[in-house]
């Protein structure tokens, strides 16, 4: 073999070096890549590890890759031309980005109130459909870097249900921008809901699949099981929330402890569990998809009929038969288009429970129809600080597990 | 806790130092920089605050003021909400950190730093985190040009820390 491939491969000189007789590894501390281009790097991150062997015992992440300058491009854009951008954040579930960002608007016009109550039911089906596919992905894609690439099929099937219902109410597969200040931009399609219902029936069927291959799975459990584990308190002090901060036991869900839109109104759980490991994210995980479907199912049966947007000239773009046919309409869908929307100076945070935790947007108005500063409180960036201390003292092969089940979204955590 | 009573419980903590007011129901406290990790201190280890859980901080440019920094804080024992805001100046400004009261600040610090160009005296291991080491400006800041583009030359002479590098 030749010497010098083998000396640039291994790092030793002679043939004989790599005996069997050798026992020792070398002993200093050796320094891997690992992305940019990595299959297990969610969107892309850089961590360069510092290893002993195969034990981390220092990691520089590095993210930034997918940074788009979201909250630049926020301030040159009116506020209904933001509902893209915030599509491209966590682009798992473009829909909850939506509603929150609508909300955080909302609250500084002052309507909260008085948006219809069909827009906020379409709003929450829209979105717990949103939260099942962002947890599918993560489920599935973890499964998959695992090894179980039959659990990440099903799911992927799954997850393909979900995106073509939503493409049947938006149009869009993925980037749906489909909420509007004040409502949503249209109403649900003829028959969407039955055909939501027979969806819901059938992941029904493939969670059970998956859950009997995953759960008791001896591979799986090994590589999930106390790997990663974070304790409440430092959860707390980091920020963390969604599945991973339920996972230590933090009992924190937007939904309950700050109810917006019609939550209240809909019965579910919220799982909580204690060690905080990778295992019991993936647990919580799946059980949030069953209060998903649990909350989907109520919804779909209490919507009321009426309007989908708030009736309100400085809000709603006016019908379109009426911007044909009279020139006041046609004067005001020009003013909306090319002005915006007149937000009222002020400030406010307004904060939902996305796929992977809070995601709060905090905007400053200064009375034009572009917001002055608008700021996205992403969970994934706050998750992702703690992946340095979570991966400390694992194995290189651990840092797949427990980048998955961080379901770090690269557009949600850049910006 | 009431928005009511903390605000109350914060002015008679601080006298004239802090201006709490309400709004949009969240209890925003401004304070100069120079109060501003000591209340950040007392938000944490206040029995009646303990807004032991990290939410988000970001910057605001706001032009002749200077660089607004607004932080905002929970507690999961009293189920509040607190921002705390100040300003600094656009050259030199700067506070000290607050990331070891809660670790999420680390990289909401570092963010902030290289997009707004304000110094976290203390931070343990400020450096860019978004932007690559060779970026000149602060790009967040509104005299920063949103069409401005910069070639990307790689160099391996720069000093890391975004706080000194020379001015655009």
């Amino acid at each position: 073999m030749d010497s010098q491939l083998k000396q640039l491969v291994l790092g030793r000189k002679d043939v004989q070096d790599l005996s069997d007789t050798e026992t020792e590894l070398p002993p200093d501390l050796m320094t891997v890549n690992m992305g940019p281009s990595h299959p297990a790097m969610h969107g892309t991150v850089r961590i360069v590890l510092t290893v002993d062997g195969e034990r981390i015992v220092k990691s520089d992440v590095q993210p930034g890759y997918l940074h788009r300058c979201f909250e630049k491009e926020s301030e040159y854009a009116t506020y209904t031309q933001i509902f893209p951008y915030t599509d491209r954040l966590n682009y798992v579930s473009p829909m909850i980005n939506n509603v929150g960002f609508a909300m955080a608007v909302e609250k500084l016009l002052g309507i909260t109130k008085d948006i219809p109550r069909r827009a906020e039911y379409i709003r929450v089906i829209v979105s717990e459909v949103s939260r099942i596919t962002d947890h599918l992905t993560c489920v599935g894609a973890s499964a998959m870097e695992l090894g179980a690439f039959t659990a990440f099929l099903y799911f992927l099937k799954a997850r393909e249900w979900l995106y073509e219902l939503l493409e049947k109410v938006s149009g869009a597969r993925l980037t749906h921008s489909y909420v509007r200040i004040g409502g949503v931009s249209k109403d649900l399609p003829d028959g969407w809901i039955g055909e939501l219902l027979y969806t819901l029936g059938e992941i029904d069927k493939v969670i059970v699949e998956v859950e009997v291959l995953l759960n008791n799975n001896k591979i799986f459990r090994h590589r999930m099981a106390g790997i990663g584990a974070m304790t409440r308190e430092d959860a707390i002090r980091t920020g963390c929330t969604g599945p991973i901060a339920r996972a230590c036991g933090v009992d924190y869900d937007v939904r309950k402890d700050y109810p917006y839109s019609v939550y209240p109104e809909l019965e579910f759980d919220v799982p909580i569990a204690t060690t905080g490991d990778c295992y019991d994210r993936y647990l919580v995980r799946v059980e949030e998809i069953k209060q998903s479907i649990r909350i989907l199912r109520q919804a779909v049966v209490q919507i009321p009929d009426g309007e989908i947007i708030v009736d309100d000239p400085r809000v709603a773009l006016p019908p379109k038969a009426d911007v044909y046919n009279t020139i006041e309409a046609m004067i005001r869908h020009f003013k909306h288009i090319v002005d915006g929307i007149k937000v009222p100076p002020g400030e406010c945070y307004a904060f939902v429970e996305g796929g992977n935790g809070e995601l709060g947007f905090f905007i400053v108005a200064d009375g034009t129809g572009r917001p002055y500063k608008c700021y996205c409180r992403s969970p994934s960036f706050v998750h992702l600080s703690t992946a340095q201390a979570l991966i400390r003292d694992h194995f290189i092969a651990d840092v797949v597990p427990i980048f998955g089940m961080i379901n770090m979204i690269g557009g949600e955590c850049d910006k | 806790v009431d928005a009511n009573a903390l605000r109350d419980h914060l002015v008679a903590e601080f006298r004239d130092t802090v201006q709490p007011e309400i709004v949009h129901d969240l209890l925003t406290v401004t304070v100069t920089p120079a109060d501003w990790r000591r209340v950040a201190e007392l938000l944490r280890a206040d029995g009646d605050l303990a807004c032991d859980f990290f939410d988000y901080l970001c910057g605001v440019d706001e032009e002749a003021a200077g660089i607004g920094l607004v932080l905002h804080v929970y507690s999961t024992r009293h189920h509040h909400h607190v921002q705390l805001r100040t300003v600094v100046p656009r050259e030199g400004g700067g506070v000290p950190t607050v990331s070891d009261l809660w670790f999420g600040a680390n990289w909401h610090e570092r963010e902030t730093a290289e997009l707004f160009g304000v110094d976290f005296q203390g931070h343990p291991h400020l450096i860019n985190l978004l932007l690559p080491d060779e970026f000149v400006g602060y790009p967040l800041r509104k005299d920063y040009p949103k069409e401005k583009r910069q070639p990307l030359v790689r160099r391996d002479d720069l000093p890391m820390n975004p706080m000194k590098k020379e001015a655009p």
